[in-house]
């Protein structure tokens, strides 16, 4: 009877001894992690601030900012919500082939084919993983990780442009990034108004339009030090029954505030095309599928 | 009385329903791959590229007759793979690993990475399912 006694003795305190040297190689390795050298040059992105950092700063969205599928670290932002598309859109959408359904080999998605930019608001929602702000005395700058874009905010006071994309002489071109006003609604929040989009962007890589006239609404909220949250609504009559959210989008305080080069090469998505999505076929009409890509 | 105005409502969710159009933000699909994985020994990689839209490995596999096949699989971009300990430096040509592939429904020698294993042991995945989703938040249902 005392020999089981003494086995379970035996084994508990053997069990113990393997424990605390597990967690003390543990806790050594972890050290070790902790103290390695960070360069200033490079890109941490699993590096988020922690904490809230104090509290925000006024009328200040300043920094680089980890975004969505950057890290772990950034919490999933709210979900989109479905529009109503009018005829026109649907007609639109029947033409287009997005790389969800039709992968690379058939999507007809410019992005997706030729490295064409996003153009706004898809570079906010899609490959949005970093981005600066940076403030100048009549604008704010946001200057986009992803194929080294950036785009400007007016916020002297000036009006949305009342003509763009017409025949008129005083017409203005539509761009890529359209025409950005904003305002500081209060001391945290930032609201911009955008119209004058480039009517050859998708709205998403799902292929849903936008018109010249649309009318996109950003409302940037600077909720501590450490965090920026981004709403986004669109109002485009010409396309959709009536306004949709695009979702709310969560942004952390970079620690080293550096990011990296991360472009799509016209050169690269050729060999990619070439090589690996053509001779992998398309196949549409297959159940939805993903097995790997990471984030 | 409430059958009424619960009926309406019923058939104004169903008409809502119909009227949705397609996902807002989709994934880039995997449907040309075969879910199953290849489990693929000694292979020897020929090409590794960390590049956009999608890093690629070329490798030859002798199969057990000896015939050589020329394999080329993709992982996903750079961003999403440095997440999973992938860097431009892990593959280079003669290095010798286990592929497990999903092959190209074309039954061409093409594939989607299931999963790598290098000639330390080391395993190296393709998927991430610990990071919230690069579009920040999939579409309400």
């Amino acid at each position: 009877m005392r020999k089981p006694v003494i086995d379970a003795v035996v084994g508990l305190v053997a069990m113990l001894v393997l424990s605390s040297l597990a967690i003390a190689q543990t806790a050594q390795s972890q050290s070790t992690q902790g103290n390695e050298a960070r360069s200033p040059w490079k890109y941490y992105p699993r590096d988020i601030a922690t904490g809230d950092g104090g509290p925000a700063p006024k009328r200040d969205l300043s920094g680089t900012w980890a975004g969505p599928g950057s890290s772990p670290a950034v919490p999933r932002g709210a979900a989109a919500e479905r529009p109503s598309l009018t005829p026109q859109a649907q007609q639109l959408m029947n033409e287009r082939k997005p790389i969800g359904k039709f992968g690379p080999a058939g999507a007809n998605d410019p992005t997706a084919r030729y490295c064409d930019p996003f153009g706004f608001p898809q570079n906010v929602y899609n490959e949005g993983r970093a981005l600066s702000v940076a403030t100048m005395p009549d604008r704010v700058v946001i200057l986009f990780q992803y194929m080294d874009v950036w785009r400007e905010i007016w916020t002297d006071g000036r009006a949305l442009p009342a003509k763009v994309g017409g025949s008129d002489k005083d017409s203005l071109d539509p761009t890529y990034m359209g025409y950005s006003v904003g305002h500081w609604e209060d001391d945290y929040n930032f609201v911009v108004d955008t119209t004058g989009l480039d009517e050859r962007t998708w709205l998403t890589n799902a292929g849903y339009p936008h018109s010249v006239n649309a009318r996109v609404q950003e409302r940037f909220t600077r909720v501590d030090h450490n965090t920026m949250k981004l709403s986004l609504t669109i109002e485009d009559p010409t396309m959709y029954a009536k306004p949709f959210s695009l979702g709310t989008y969560n942004y952390k305080w970079l620690s080293n505030q550096k990011f990296n080069e991360w472009l799509c090469l016209p050169s690269e998505q050729i060999k990619y095309l070439t090589e690996q999505g053509e001779p992998a076929g398309s196949f549409p009409d297959a159940p939805p599928a993903r097995y790997g890509g990471g984030r | 009385m409430k059958m009424k105005t619960k009926v309406p409502t019923f058939v104004a969710l169903i008409a809502g329903l119909l009227m949705m159009g397609p996902p807002l933000l989709a994934h880039h699909g995997d449907a040309s791959y075969s879910p199953t994985p290849l489990e693929l020994k000694g292979c020897v990689i020929t090409e590794y590229t960390w590049m956009n839209p999608h890093s690629l490995i070329k490798f030859d596999y002798k199969t057990q007759e000896g015939v050589v096949q020329h394999w080329i699989m993709e992982i996903g971009s750079p961003p999403s793979m440095a997440l999973l300990g992938w860097s431009r430096t892990t593959l280079k040509p003669g290095d010798v690993i286990t592929a497990y592939v999903l092959q190209s429904k074309t039954g061409r020698f093409v594939g989607r990475t299931n999963k790598v294993i290098l000639a330390d042991g080391t395993m190296l995945g393709d998927r991430d399912d610990a990071t919230p989703s690069r579009y920040g938040g999939d579409q309400k249902k």
